[in-house]
């Protein structure tokens, strides 16, 4: 499982030369919108721009593919799901079970936005380091508490992802196989209770040094942001192309034409 | 479980964020200095513990434990929660930017009420159990409450984004009944566990009155 | 007592649930003094480092850092004066690069930027990690993140520098350089350690903390050569001292013979010696794999003695039979007396 969402944030490119507060900003707004679409063309144009900021950021396909593989696998059964509940007319019967167009169509959408705002996703938080989007999102008005305990959990996902390997690896050295009974659920039990414990001490250490070294509860931060025309210009840019997405779904020709496709 | 992004309807993604933000701000209130360490290196334990799966068949289910945070943190289990939502679409894109909201009020809601399950155990005493074993079995029940409630969430979202969900909402609340029972008894044993070795991490733990006997300090010097 | 480091008064510490860890502690140590603090597991050692920079207060007693008492409104001072270098450095780096974790102490200071970057930048140059700044430290190596966690209290300039197991889990190399770096600061240094080889060798007084209180106090190398009092309390001879007393019981009861003499004596050294000026004094090993008579010089001796200052006692005959040696009678360090002596020495 790699955790370090930031391994390409040194390439340049105009996604990571991005000031990540408008970055962050203009692709989290296309990202609602791209949610909020209901017409399939616009759903292949979200998912071709999302490709677009991919290639943009020259990020590999195979870096996005770990989060894709999740959503893909959670949204497969709507493909058969929605069909075969959809209310209404159904094209024809399997399992005894009417199968709508209608219901195809949906699954399908859902699928696609999906996949756009996952890739959209990689491509706001894989093109900054981790800790510099965080501060942007604090310059965007996330409350500082909150800012300062996305670092310390990030920061320490890496030491308990660690620990954990080295649990598992001794649980599995004295022979232990996970089955879906109750001895597991127990094992299990304990487990987590032991990383618990792990963690509960640990907090107390760190919470001792960060008062060493004269923590009052501050976010202090030298990370200054510039932002220059390019900036805004790709924010225009950005905002534009979400604006008129947006438009030629509510208003435009796709939604009533649609409803004859299948 | 937690919902994709895509799925759900306009007002059901903007009452999500609403609720979430008021939660938020409410919990994060009763947050001081020492809390901002602990609830965030807590947050990382669960999101690495669930990771782990289990095997279910051709399956695997991974662990959600929603309820166990809020036995742990209490009311802090909620900025816990939203954490790791957060965590999860900053660093796997799924689950999802879009629906941060609707997730966090779903499992940090669950984590809410098993906290309120687990603090009952104080009031009731189920079948004349000692002190320990109540606790465990209260456990249980708040392990389950976590995810049953997240169930009934996701269910109610989406119900309300439209018709055609109806069927998929009574699928995504049947799918929490097995998840429930899995939750519960991995809550029950793990509390068991730290009842035994560290019980001053459970919530609302009552401190035992001070100990009297102090170790016999050996005068025992060498000159 | 102005004129001391730490000094603490009569202090003691019990937790709310009534367990009392110490019991009426009081010491006075002298600014650029290096102290080691040893005693068994659970003796108080962590509580009583806690307490230096005022993370816990006292029961009862008081402790006065560099003359100010540790105090509610005087921590945000203490803090700045004494740094504590943790056992465990991922609870000392907290942040997502190398660069803020050392940063996060001057950062609270409320110093001007360039002068946290000057000062980020000497940290990690002081502890040979320059130009990772932008490093995560979750990528680092156990000794490299060991070293950051030093750099990331370097850096705001304490005078008292207290460190919680600093050798633990160091391979040699690491370890080798954090007793040179130790040995040449200049500042206080309170070493909390089990490892009494680092504590031979760095440090001039010794205490003893056990059951809660100060059993010992006194030069370093009077506790830390006394067998009986060290096992007293849990502890063993260093390791360097328990090579020495073995083979001169062996060589004393002829239990060797001349072949092993000859072995142990290629590449095994152990003869005290003097630091420069500083009249620093321990006994110490050099271990050799190679031919010792041509490399010794070159690869052992840049890295463990300060080449111009050090005057060495080379009767490795008399050093390898006699446990107390007249330290008085020394030589310069010359190659050809070594060797010379050490030959000496293995014929014996």
């Amino acid at each position: 499982m790699a955790l370090d969402i930031d391994r390409y944030a040194h390439i340049e490119s105009q996604l990571q030369t991005w000031d990540p507060r408008y970055k962050i900003f203009s692709l989290f707004l296309f990202i609602i919108i791209v949610a909020l679409l209901k017409t399939l063309p616009l759903a292949v144009v979200a998912l071709f721009l999302a490709l677009t900021l991919l290639k943009l950021a020259q990020l590999p396909l195979y870096f996005v593919s770990q989060g894709l593989k999740w959503v893909v696998l959670f949204l497969l059964p709507f493909l058969l799901i929605l069909p075969l509940s959809h209310p209404g007319d159904a094209a024809f019967r399997i399992f005894g079970l009417g199968f709508a167009w209608e219901g195809f169509r949906l699954a399908i959408i859902i699928i696609i936005k999906a996949i756009s705002i996952v890739i959209t996703s990689y491509a706001i938080f894989g093109t900054a380091r981790f800790d510099v989007s965080m501060i942007a999102l604090r310059h965007l008005k996330c409350p500082t508490v909150f800012v300062q305990m996305l670092l310390f959990t990030y920061r320490y996902l890496f030491v308990f992802m660690d620990e954990m390997k080295r649990m598992d690896t001794a649980m599995k050295a004295r022979g232990f196989i996970k089955k879906a009974d109750r001895a597991t659920l127990t094992i299990l039990g304990n487990f987590v209770g032991t990383l618990l414990v792990r963690s509960f001490e640990r907090t107390e250490r760190i919470y001792k040094a960060m008062l060493s070294k004269g923590y009052q509860g501050e976010l202090h931060s030298l990370v200054v942001f510039q932002s220059n025309t390019a900036d805004l210009q790709k924010m225009g840019v950005t905002l534009i192309i979400t604006a008129l997405l947006i438009g030629l779904d509510l208003g435009g020709p796709f939604s009533t034409a649609e409803q004859n496709w299948f | 479980m937690h919902v994709a992004d895509g799925i759900l309807s306009g007002p059901v993604l903007a009452v999500g964020f609403a609720g979430t933000v008021a939660a938020a701000a409410y919990t994060l209130r009763k947050v001081d200095l020492e809390d901002i360490p602990k609830i965030s290196v807590i947050t990382s334990a669960f999101f690495v513990a669930s990771f782990i799966h289990i095997p279910i068949g051709v399956t695997s289910l991974h662990l959600i434990l929603n309820g166990l945070v809020g036995i742990i943190l209490g009311v802090r289990a909620f900025p816990a929660i939203l954490l790791g939502i957060v965590l999860q679409a900053i660093l796997f894109g799924h689950g999802g930017v879009s629906v941060i909201g609707v997730n966090a009020l779903m499992l940090g809601g669950g984590a809410l009420c098993a906290y309120g399950v687990w603090q009952l155990r104080h009031r009731i005493t189920l079948f004349t159990l000692d002190q320990n074993k109540n606790s465990i079995a209260f456990a249980g029940l708040a392990g389950a409450t976590g995810i049953i409630t997240s169930g009934f969430v996701l269910a109610l979202a989406l119900f309300t984004t439209g018709e055609a969900f109806w069927a998929m909402a009574g699928v995504a609340f049947a799918v929490h009944i097995p998840l429930m029972l899995i939750e519960g008894a991995v809550a029950a044993t793990c509390v068991a566990f730290l009842l035994r070795i560290k019980p001053e991490i459970l919530a609302g733990y009552q401190a035992m009155p001070p100990k009297k006997d102090k170790p016999t300090p050996d005068g025992e010097t060498r000159s | 007592m102005k004129n001391t480091a730490i000094a603490v008064d009569n202090a003691f510490f019990s937790y709310p649930d009534g367990h009392e860890v110490l019991q009426g502690i009081s010491c006075s140590i002298k600014p650029g003094e290096k102290v080691a603090l040893i005693g068994p597991n659970g003796a108080g050692k962590s509580t009583f480092m806690s307490l230096l920079n005022g993370v816990s207060l006292p029961t009862s007693g008081a402790i006065h850092i560099a003359g100010m008492p540790v105090i509610k409104e005087n921590l945000i001072r203490i803090r700045r004066k004494v740094g504590i270098v943790f056992q465990d450095p991922d609870d000392q780096l907290f942040c997502p690069t190398a660069f803020d974790d050392v940063a996060f102490g001057p950062l609270n200071l409320g110093l001007p930027k360039d002068e946290i970057e000057l000062r980020v930048k000497e940290a990690l140059t002081t502890v040979g990690l320059e130009g990772f700044e932008e490093r995560s430290s979750f990528h680092l190596s156990f000794g490299e993140r060991k070293r950051l966690a030093l750099a990331s209290v370097l850096s705001y300039q304490p005078d008292i520098l207290v460190f919680d197991e600093p050798s633990t889990n160091m391979d040699p190399l690491n370890r080798r350089r954090l007793i040179e770096w130790l040995q040449q600061s200049d500042k206080t240094i309170l070493l909390c350690t089990h490892d009494l080889d680092i504590a031979l060798e760095v440090c001039s007084r010794c205490l003893v903390l056990s059951e809660g209180s100060f059993k010992e106090d006194g030069s370093a190398k009077d506790i830390l050569h006394d067998r009986k009092l060290l096992e007293h309390y849990n502890l063993e001879l260093p390791l360097a001292l328990m090579t020495h007393e073995l083979l001169t019981e062996k060589l004393r009861t002829g239990q060797m013979d001349e072949e092993h003499r000859q072995i142990i004596a290629s590449f095994l050294h152990a003869h005290r010696h003097s630091h420069g000026a500083e009249g620093h004094e321990h006994v110490h090993i050099h271990f050799h794999d190679h031919e010792h008579e041509h490399l010794h010089e070159e690869v052992a001796d840049q890295h463990f003695h300060d080449p111009k200052g050090a005057h060495h006692d080379h009767s490795h005959e008399s050093e390898f039979i006699q446990h107390s040696h007249d330290e008085s009678t020394t030589h310069t360090h010359d190659h050809h007396s070594h060797e010379a002596s050490h030959k000496h020495g293995s014929k014996k």
